[in-house]
């Protein structure tokens, strides 16, 4: 056949086959696509609601997990704050400091920038403490002077967060006194705490990671099942015509679903056990006279938590599409 | 509309499933692929749905060489072709009209306009009474008529079928192959593989035979 024959008759057929779709028609049918697909998606995993349970409380347990711990470390730093503004700064005067010298540290100290207020305990109120409160009374009475010094107790003005080096500084100027023998804080277990949360917080994205692979691999191998026993399906939808990303679509949104779907089972655990928890936090915060109560999720904790279990869905369900779709293609 | 240029396949492993098979149909042709099981038939149509690429050789479509389609192009490309299977392939989960609608959907037509284009194919082959049953409920011939709906929804210009009446009994093999008559008549290139050999000789149409890969026979000129 000549070739010029062979164009104008192509010419004239594509002038006759008239089946453009139109782009506005093309992006309705794109949305309406969509929404199908989620559609369809979400009955076929109700349609094996066992199945899915499983799935979402396999889910749900890894994302709340590390969600747990992560408020924990949060809830005890907040009561480590608690505990911080209380900080008191103790100062030691120097032994045998005549009464009217300590008068007028104590006149310094009170006009300091940085002290809120101040106290003072003079050696012989000490000692009398010491013997009241120790049981030590009858030793201490064979003693021939006072081993106590005075003691200034110096409450510093602080504002949240705690700032320890606006403290320290506040120390060493204390420090710095002919009178003062020696400055001391009780915050030792407080920076203990401190390293505690860290490394609480260190633990929680070590867990979280681990536990986020987990839930890449479950929502990865029940994906790579449902693409297996829609096997035939996949098949004609090529033949027909479809593109990978039509046939992998359904699949990404599925997985996304299950994401989020563990991630509200998960928020739903750890609301039920901080309601379960929080009487008794109530109680044992009125024990010590504090306001302190459970931190939940919160609006954005919430938010991420579910954002991040529909991530980690659609993470699970993209590994296992790139890897198996490919070898499906009718034979 | 459909030309093999010396085209053949070898599969992996050394079996030469078509020996350098040349041949053209025009636009509107519908035309018979006979010959023994394993003679070809099935891997020719394959390359026409590039599920298969040649070894050597070239294969235009409409002008077009299929050599030069990325595998990314093979989707848009499968859309302007209607395929009907011996099994059928339906989607035994999916209603009727859902089975029909594919192909309209994975080309992203709106829904309006995949409700009016399913129904004209399935009053088509008279089964638009059927449309919201499922493809199992159906008997052999119905299954059969939903796989042609299926394949001619999209107004395809070729329209290929591999052994369609494979299944059917005489009579409704003829009523199957009338179907196939009318979508010729609208303008559509038919190629249908099949070994059913007094049906076709009674058809007057073009017949090209296969023999171990080789075309000895390309039938051209016949029932034109």
């Amino acid at each position: 056949m000549a070739a010029k024959d062979r164009n104008t008759r192509d010419r004239a057929q594509r002038g006759a086959s008239g089946k453009k779709i139109r782009f506005a028609d093309r992006w309705q049918g794109y949305k309406s696509h969509h929404r199908d697909t989620i559609r369809v998606s979400l009955r076929k995993l109700l349609s094996e609601p066992l199945q899915t349970l499983m799935t979402v409380a396999v889910i749900a347990i890894a994302l709340a997990l590390p969600s747990a711990l992560y408020l924990t470390v949060e809830n005890i730093d907040q009561l480590g704050s608690h505990f911080e503004s209380s900080a008191q700064i103790t100062v030691f005067v120097k032994k045998g400091a005549k009464p009217q010298a300590i008068d007028s540290l104590r006149a310094e100290l009170d006009a300091m920038s940085g002290v809120d207020s101040l106290s003072y305990i003079s050696a012989k109120q000490a000692l009398l403490e010491f013997k009241a409160l120790s049981g030590f009374g009858s030793a201490l009475r064979d003693l021939e002077e006072n081993p106590l010094p005075a003691v200034f107790l110096v409450q510093p003005a602080v504002s949240e967060p705690i700032d320890m080096g606006q403290i320290k500084r506040l120390m060493n100027k204390i420090n710095s006194f002919a009178l003062v023998d020696d400055v001391q804080i009780d915050m030792a277990w407080l920076q203990r705490l401190h390293s505690l949360t860290e490394m609480g917080h260190k633990v929680v994205v070590a867990l979280g990671a681990a536990l986020g692979l987990g839930v890449l691999l479950v929502i990865g191998n029940t994906i790579r099942l449902s693409i297996q026993s829609r096997r035939d399906e996949i098949i004609v939808i090529k033949l027909v015509g479809g593109t990978n990303a039509y046939v992998r679509r359904p699949f990404l949104y599925t997985g996304m679903l299950l994401g989020v779907f563990g991630a509200l089972a998960a928020a739903i655990m750890i609301y039920a056990s901080l309601l379960w928890m929080s009487s008794s936090v109530a109680n044992l915060a009125e024990l010590y006279q504090s306001q302190y109560r459970l931190q939940g999720l919160g609006i954005l904790g919430f938010l991420g938590l579910v954002g991040l279990g529909g991530l980690f869905g659609l993470g699970g369900a993209w590994i296992a599409v790139s890897k198996h779709l490919r070898d499906i293609e009718p034979k | 509309m459909i030309c093999f240029d010396n085209l053949s396949k070898r599969y992996p492993g050394g079996f030469e499933a078509l020996k350098n098979v040349s041949f053209e149909m025009d636009a509107g042709e519908m035309a018979f692929l006979t010959g023994h099981s394993g003679a070809g038939k099935s891997t020719l149509l394959k390359m026409l749905m590039l599920m298969e690429r040649p070894t050597s050789g070239n294969l235009l479509i409409n002008g077009k060489n299929l050599n030069r389609l990325s595998n990314s192009q093979i989707p848009i490309y499968r859309r302007q072709v209607g395929v009907v299977f011996q099994n059928h392939q339906l989607l035994l989960d999916r209603t009727v009209f859902d089975n029909v609608a594919l192909p309209l959907q994975v080309s992203g037509y709106p829904s309006s306009e995949i409700g009016r284009r399913v129904r004209a194919a399935l009053d088509g082959v008279g089964l638009l009474e059927k449309e919201q049953q499922k493809p199992i409920a159906l008997s052999g011939g119905e299954q059969q008529r939903v796989g042609i709906a299926r394949a001619v929804v999209h107004k395809p210009r070729i329209l290929l079928a591999d052994e369609p009446t494979g299944n059917l009994d005489p009579e409704l093999s003829s009523e199957i192959m009338a179907l196939f008559r009318r979508f010729q008549n609208v303008g559509v290139t038919v190629l249908i593989a099949t070994h059913d050999i007094t049906l076709i000789n009674r058809m007057q149409l073009r017949i090209m035979h296969l023999e171990e890969g080789e075309l000895t026979d390309d039938g051209a000129g016949y029932g034109r």
